[in-house]
C-alpha cells in the first residue's frame, strides 16, 4: 500500500525525516518496502514553454526549439522528440542540471547547432516507464517554476507491505494512529461531519439487511444535484500518487475515502435504484450480475449482493454492478457504507476469482463505527467538489450495535511471555498510545478493545503490543532455562546420515529433484498409480513420485544432453503412495544413477564402463554399510534391461531393484547404452539393519589356503558351486571367494573356468594336508556328479 | 706384526683405495680372506710351524684378518648404501600425474547448509523431529491457527491433492505431531520440504525449511531472542542483529530476524536491496490456540518457534543466484559443492 507523507500529516504533524519514520515502522511491524521520493533528484529541471520549433538545418529527425524558461533570453535547444509543438509546455533541463540516470547537462553541439539545455520524458524525470515523447505539462504550469513545485514532485511515498492481520493500518489514518503511537504525537480527527442537508433520506431510500450476521451494518446517503466530470487536480493527485487511476468525482471520492480512512464504499446511480429501496440479501440461485469489470456472473446462494426491489446491483464488499454504476448522465447518487463480515466476503471474492481494494480491506476487517462517517465526509467532498446537495439524515441499519471487546492483561503475565519487568502504569502508557482504553483492576488492566483492530482477540495480543511499545530491541537476551526430553534420531535417519557420507565418499554427487513429476511418465517409472495434485504448476508437475528413478532418469538425461557423459548421482528422498482412504504413504528411499565410464580421470584404466558387476559392488557395499542381508535374484522390472536386472530382497521382502536402462528409454544418440540405476527402500533397509555383531577372537593357530580352478558349463552359476563347496568345507573352511572368472583360449566354447580361494582352520589344533584332502576329493566329486564341473 | 703381514695389509690398503664398487670389495675379499686368498694360504701355512712360533704368528695372521674383514665390512655397508642411492634416485616419478584415488563427490548444498544449521541447534540440546510431506490440511493450517477463509492463507499459494490433503506449504506441522506425541519441556527442530505454488528465480514451487520449537515454563521473548542470536553468530558470525514485530498466525507476539548484510557489511547492496539488513528467519511465541489444539496448558507453558529457508542461505552463503538451480540436478553446478 502507498501512503503519502503529505496526506498523512493530515492527521499528526510528523518532523521527522523520511528514512527515521519508515525506520520506526519497520520496527514496529509495518515494512516499508520502498521510500519513493519522485522529486528527490530533480534539480535545476524548470517548466518552459516552446515558443518555436523548426527543423535541425542538418537532420532530418531532430528539431531546433526555441524555449522560454523566464530566465532572460530563450533557450536554443536541439530535439529528437517529435510530439510537441509551439505553445506546449515541457520540463527542461538546464544547464548544469542532473537527471536522475546519472546524465549531465552541458553545452552542447549536436550536428553543428548549439543546444543548451534538454527538454524531458516522463522516463528522463524518472517519473515513468513511459518514452512517448515529452511530457507535456498542463497549460495551467507556470513558466520557469521549478518542475518539482510544478508536478508537486516534493512528496514522500511509503510503499508499505501490510499483513493480513492489520487491516486497521490499511489507510493513511491507520499508519497515521501507528506513527502517533511510535512518536508519541497527538492524532487530529476532524470533528464527526455532519449530516445536514435538505429534505430526508426516508423519502428516499430505505435500507434492510436479510441476515446480520453477514452484514451487521449498511448505511447510505443521499447526494442531488451532482455534475459528474474529473476531480480536481489535488483529488487526481493524491489518487495517483497513491497508486489509483482517476476516473471521475464521484468514484474518486469514494476511493479517496477508502485510502484516507480505509472504509471502502460505493456509489450508485440513484435513479438505477428501483422500489427505493436496498436489500443486503444472499443471491438467489441462477441470479447474474454485470460488475463493472464487464464480466458477467453466475450467482449462488452462499454470495452476498446489494439489491434493489428487483435485481441486485453489487457483489457486496466486491464490485458494483455495470448496471446501476454512476455514468456521465448521473445527478443523483447513493452513497454505500457497510460493514460485511471478513469471511462472507472472501468466500464470494474467492469464489468468482476476484480480489478488489474493497473486498481486500473487508476480508481484514474494518472499522464498523466509521459508516456514518465515511458516508457523512463522502457527502461533503461531493458537495465540494460536484456541486452535490446531499439530503439530510443516513439510512444507517445497524440493529445490533457492537459491544467493544474487553481483554484482561496481567502484568506479570505479560511480564513472563516477554521476560521483562515493566509496572502496570507503565503497561498502561503504552496502551494509551496505541489508543487502546484501559482499566486498571488490581495489578491487572482491562482494555477495551476498538472496533477497528480485530486482531486483539487475547491477552496474548494485547502483550504483543506492549512488546512492540517496548521495542523487540530493547527486550533482552537469555537461554531457555530448561532440558529437553531426549529424543534419539531414529534408526532411518541415522541410516540417511550415513549414507550420504558413504555415497559422497565413493564419489557420488547428489541431487534433489521435485517431489512431484509429470503426469505421463511411460508406466515403467511408476510402482502405483500416482496422486495427483488438484492444481498443479504445470502438467509436468502434477503427479506425486511413486518411485524416484524418473527424477534420477530425467537427471542423467539432462546431464548427458549437456555433455556430461560419465555420471554418478544419488538421491535421498521420499516416495508417495496411496493408502487405503486417500491417505498417503511416505517411503524414504536412496536411488543412484550411473553412466558412462566408472573411472574417467583415471590415466590407467579409463575406459572401464559400468556394468552390472560394479553396480551390484556398490550395493553390497551399501548393505554392508547398513549391516543388511540382501539377496540378489533374477529382476523382472520392465524398465530394465530384461537380462540385465536383479531384484534386492532382504528375508522375504522386496528391498529394491538394480539394473541397465532397457534401450527403449535410450533416446537420444547422445545417450550411452549403458545406463544403470539403483533403488533401495531405505525403511525396509532399517528393519532389516542387524545389530553389531560380537567379536570373534583372533585365530592364533595357522591355516591352510587352496585354489581350486575348475572348468563349469555357462550354465553353472557361482552360487550353485559355491554351495557346495561351503556344504563339503564343513566346519574347517573359514572362507571360500572366486577370485577369477575366464572364458576364452584353453576353455572349450559353453564352458568357462572359474578358480576359488579356499581358507581351511581349526581353533584348536594345527591343520596338516592330510585332513584337508579328503574334504576337497568330497568337493571335487560331488562338483562332477551334480553339476558337471570339473577340475581344470 | 711381521714385515711381510704389514706389506700385505699395505697391499690391501692400496688395493681398497681403488676398491669404487661392491663388486671390486667383492674380488678383494676373494683375493685376501678367500678359500684360496692370501690371507687364508697364511692360516693354511700355520700348521707346518712348530707350536710355541705357531702361537704367535697365528694371532697375528688373526689380527690380519679381523682387520681386513672389518674394513671390507664397512666398505660394504657403506657401498652398497650408496649403489642403492643411486639406484633409487635414478627413478623419475612424474610428480605432476593425477593420483588415482576416485575422487569423492559432493553432498547437495542444501543438504550441506541444513547439516550446519541442524548441527548448531542439536548441540544445543535440540532434538530433530519429521513429519509427512503430504500432511493433512488440518496439521498444516487450522491447528496452527489458520481457519479456512482467513487471509493468512494468502500468505502461503498451497497445492491440494485429490485426495483433499495439502503439499505443506511449511514445516509448521512437524511442531503439532511433536507437541501431540509429547509433554513438554521440549527443544525441537523439524526439516524437510515444503511446497508453495510459486517458481521464478527466488521461489521454487519446492523448497526446504527448517523449524523449531521451545515449550516449557517459563520460556519467554527473551528466551526467544538469546536462542536465535547464538544461533546466528555461530551460523554467520557475531554481526550485527534486529527483530522486527511481524505476523504469522501460528505465533503472537511474532518477529521477523535480520542480520546485517553479510555482503556489504551494513552499508547497502543490491542483494539487501540498499537497506544493510538480510532478513534470516521468522520466529514468535507460539499462540496459545496452538497449544489449545495440541492440549497443552496454556497457563502452565509458554513457548517460542522459529523457521527459516534454507534454501536461501544456501543461496546467500554460496552466492547461488536461481534458486530453480538447486533442483537442475546439473551436474556443472552440483560439482562445486
Ligand atoms: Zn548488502
Amino acid at each position: 500500500m502507498k501512503v503519502l507523507l503529505s496526506w498523512l500529516k493530515d492527521y499528526i504533524d510528523i518532523q521527522e525525516s523520511p528514512e527515521k519514520i519508515a525506520e520506526a515502522l519497520n520496527m514496529t511491524g509495518l515494512e516499508v518496502e520502498e521510500v519513493i521520493q519522485p522529486g528527490k533528484n530533480l534539480d535545476q529541471i524548470v517548466v518552459g514553454k516552446i515558443l518555436s520549433r523548426d527543423p535541425h538545418p542538418d537532420a532530418d529527425k531532430l528539431s531546433l526549439c526555441s524555449v522560454d524558461v523566464n530566465r532572460g533570453q530563450p533557450l536554443q535547444i536541439v530535439c529528437g522528440a517529435n510530439n510537441m509543438k509551439a505553445g506546449d509546455k515541457v520540463p527542461v533541463a538546464m544547464l548544469g542540471a542532473k537527471l536522475p540516470g546519472g546524465f549531465e547537462i552541458s553545452r552542447a553541439k549536436i550536428r553543428g547547432v548549439e543546444s543548451s539545455g534538454m527538454m524531458c520524458s516522463k522516463k528522463e524525470l524518472g517519473l515513468s516507464e513511459d518514452h512517448g515523447g515529452l511530457y507535456i505539462l498542463d497549460e495551467s504550469a507556470h513558466i520557469g517554476e521549478d518542475i518539482v513545485k510544478a508536478l508537486s514532485l516534493d512528496e514522500v511515498i511509503f510503499d508499505i507491505s501490510i499483513t493480513p492481520n492489520r487491516g486497521d493500518a490499511l489507510s493513511h489514518l491507520g499508519i497515521a494512529r501507528e506513527l502517533s503511537a511510535i512518536f508519541n504525537l497527538p492524532l487530529h480527527r476532524d470533528p464527526l461531519s455532519n449530516e445536514d442537508g435538505e429534505d430526508s433520506i426516508e423519502n428516499h431510500i430505505n435500507v434492510e439487511i436479510e441476515d446480520t450476521s453477514h452484514c451487521p451494518r449498511y448505511g447510505a446517503r443521499v447526494v442531488h444535484n451532482i455534475k459528474v466530470g474529473p476531480s480536481p487536480e489535488w483529488l487526481k493527485d493524491r489518487l495517483e500518487k497513491a497508486g489509483l487511476r482517476s476516473i471521475n468525482n464521484v468514484v474518486d471520492v469514494t476511493n479517496y475515502i477508502m485510502l484516507d480512512i480505509g472504509h471502502p464504499m460505493h456509489a450508485f446511480d440513484l435513479s438505477k435504484v428501483e422500489g427505493n429501496k436496498i436489500v443486503v440479501r444472499n443471491a438467489r440461485k441462477d441470479e447474474k450480475i454485470m460488475t463493472l469489470d464487464n464480466i458477467e456472473h453466475g450467482l449462488d446462494s452462499s454470495m452476498l449482493v446489494i439489491a434493489d426491489a428487483n435485481k441486485p446491483l453489487a457483489l457486496a464488499g466486491v464490485m458494483g454492478g455495470l448496471n446501476s454504476s454512476v455514468s456521465e448522465n448521473t445527478c443523483s447518487v447513493l452513497l454505500e457504507a457497510a460493514f460485511f463480515n471478513p469471511t462472507t466476503i472472501r468466500k464470494t471474492a474467492k469464489r468468482l476469482g476476484m480480489m478488489s481494494d474493497s473486498s481486500y480491506r473487508f476480508e481484514r476487517g474494518t472499522n464498523i463505527d466509521n459508516v456514518p462517517i465515511a458516508l457523512n465526509q463522502a457527502a461533503r467532498l461531493l458537495k465540494e467538489i460536484a456541486g452535490g446537495k446531499p439530503v439530510k439524515g443516513l439510512a444507517d441499519c445497524y440493529p445490533k450495535p457492537e459491544i467493544l471487546r474487553q481483554i484482561r492483561v496481567r502484568t506479570k503475565r505479560a511480564n513472563r511471555v516477554i521476560g521483562i519487568n515493566l509496572t502496570p502504569a507503565q503497561i498502561e502508557t503504552f496502551l494509551l498510545r496505541l489508543k487502546l482504553d484501559t482499566r486498571r483492576d488490581g495489578e491487572d488492566l482491562i482494555v477495551s478493545v476498538p472496533p477497528y483492530r480485530h486482531d486483539l482477540e487475547l491477552e496474548v495480543d494485547i502483550i504483543e503490543e506492549i512488546a512492540r511499545m517496548y521495542g523487540y530491541n530493547n527486550i533482552p537476551e537469555t537461554l531457555p532455562a530448561i532440558t529437553s526430553v531426549l529424543q534419539l534420531p531414529t534408526a532411518l535417519q541415522k541410516i540417511c546420515t550415513r549414507l550420504r557420507d558413504h555415497m559422497v565418499s565413493c564419489g557420488f554427487n547428489e541431487i534433489m529433484t521435485y517431489s512431484f513429476i509429470p503426469e505421463n511418465v511411460s508406466d515403467s517409472f511408476r510402482e502405483k498409480k500416482p496422486m495427483m495434485l488438484k492444481n498443479p504448476l504445470s502438467e509436468d508437475l502434477s503427479a506425486m513420485r511413486t518411485s524416484l528413478k524418473w527424477g534420477m532418469y530425467d537427471a542423467l538425461r539432462r546431464n548427458i544432453l549437456n555433455d556430461e557423459f560419465n555420471l554418478k548421482l544419488f538421491e535421498i528422498g521420499r516416495v508417495f503412495h496411496p493408502s487405503a482412504g486417500g491417505l498417503s504413504e511416505e517411503h524414504t528411499r536412496l536411488c543412484l544413477g550411473f553412466s558412462g565410464s566408472q573411472n574417467p580421470r583415471d590415466w590407467r584404466r579409463n575406459g572401464e564402463n559400468f556394468d552390472l558387476y560394479v553396480i551390484k559392488g556398490v550395493v553390497e557395499n551399501i548393505a554392508k554399510l547398513l549391516r543388511v542381508k540382501v539377496k540378489f535374484t533374477t529382476g523382472s522390472c520392465s524398465l530394465f534391461h530384461p537380462a540385465m536386472q536383479m531384484e534386492l530382497i532382504v528375508g522375504k521382502n522386496h528391498l529394491g531393484e538394480i539394473g541397465q536402462l532397457h534401450p527403449e528409454f535410450i533416446d537420444n544418440k547422445k545417450m550411452p547404452k549403458c545406463i544403470y540405476l539403483v533403488e533401495i527402500d531405505l525403511g525396509k533397509a532399517a528393519e532389516a539393519s542387524e545389530g553389531a555383531s560380537r567379536m570373534q577372537p583372533i585365530p592364533d593357530l595357522p591355516a591352510i589356503r587352496r585354489d581350486l580352478a575348475l572348468v563349469a558349463p555357462e550354465s553353472i552359476g557361482n552360487r550353485e558351486i559355491n554351495k557346495i563347496l561351503t556344504a563339503e568345507g564343513k566346519a574347517l573352511l573359514e572362507d571360500c571367494y572366486l577370485f577369477d572368472v575366464y572364458q576364452g583360449k584353453g576353455i572349450e566354447p559353453g564352458y568357462r573356468s572359474l578358480a576359488y580361494s579356499l581358507t581351511f582352520r581349526d581353533l584348536r589344533k594345527t591343520l596338516t594336508d592330510e585332513e584337508i584332502q579328503p574334504l576337497i576329493d568330497k568337493m571335487i566329486g560331488r562338483l562332477d556328479r551334480e553339476l558337471s564341473v570339473k577340475l581344470r | 706384526m711381521s714385515e711381510s703381514h704389514e706389506t700385505l695389509l699395505q697391499q690391501y690398503l692400496s688395493e681398497h683405495q681403488t676398491a669404487k664398487s661392491t663388486a671390486d670389495l667383492e674380488t678383494l675379499r676373494v683375493k685376501y680372506l678367500g678359500k684360496k686368498g692370501e690371507v687364508t694360504e697364511l692360516l693354511k701355512g700355520l700348521g707346518k710351524m712348530a707350536p710355541e712360533e705357531r702361537k704367535a704368528v697365528g694371532a697375528a695372521i688373526n689380527d690380519l684378518k679381523n682387520r681386513i674383514q672389518n674394513s671390507l665390512d664397512e666398505s660394504m655397508r657403506s657401498v652398497a648404501l650408496s649403489e642403492q642411492n643411486a639406484k633409487l634416485n635414478a627413478e623419475r616419478p612424474d610428480h605432476s600425474l593425477p593420483g588415482l584415488y576416485p575422487s569423492s563427490g559432493g553432498l547437495h548444498p542444501v543438504v550441506q547448509v541444513a547439516r550446519e544449521v541442524a548441527d548448531i541447534f542439536l548441540s544445543m540440546g535440540f532434538f530433530m523431529a519429521e513429519g509427512p510431506e503430504i500432511e493433512e490440511e488440518y496439521y498444516n493450517f487450522e491447528a496452527l491457527n489458520v481457519p479456512s477463509h482467513h487471509p493468512a492463507r494468502d500468505m502461503q499459494d498451497t497445492f491440494y491433492l485429490e485426495s483433499g490433503q495439502v503439499l505443506r506449504t511449511q514445516t509448521s506441522p512437524v511442531q503439532i505431531r511433536t507437541m501431540e506425541a509429547l509433554k513438554p519441556p521440549l527443544k525441537m527442530i523439524g526439516l524437510g520440504k515444503v511446497f508453495r505454488k510459486d517458481s521464478d528465480i527466488t521461489h521454487s514451487p519446492m523448497f526446504n525449511q527448517m523449524e523449531g520449537l521451545v515449550v516449557g515454563e517459563n520460556i519467554s521473548m527473551a528466551d526467544l531472542k538469546g536462542t536465535l542470536v547464538m544461533f546466528v553468530e555461530n551460523m554467520f558470525g557475531k554481526r550485527p542483529h534486529r527483530f522486527r514485530p511481524s505476523f504469522f498466525p501460528f505465533t503472537e507476539p511474532s518477529a521477523e530476524m535480520d542480520i546485517q548484510c553479510i555482503f556489504c557489511e551494513g552499508k547497502g547492496c543490491k542483494v539487501c536491496k540498499n537497506t544493510g539488513w538480510m532478513e534470516v528467519l521468522g520466529c514468535g511465541m507460539v499462540n496459545p490456540k496452538v497449544f489449545d489444539a495440541v492440549k497443552y496448558d496454556t497457563e502452565k507453558y509458554t513457548g517460542f518457534a522459529f523457521g527459516m529457508g534454507i534454501d536461501r542461505i544456501a543461496m546467500l552463503r554460496y552466492g547461488i543466484n536461481d534458486i530453480r538451480l538447486l533442483f537442475s540436478s546439473d551436474i556443472r553446478f552440483l560439482r562445486q559443492f
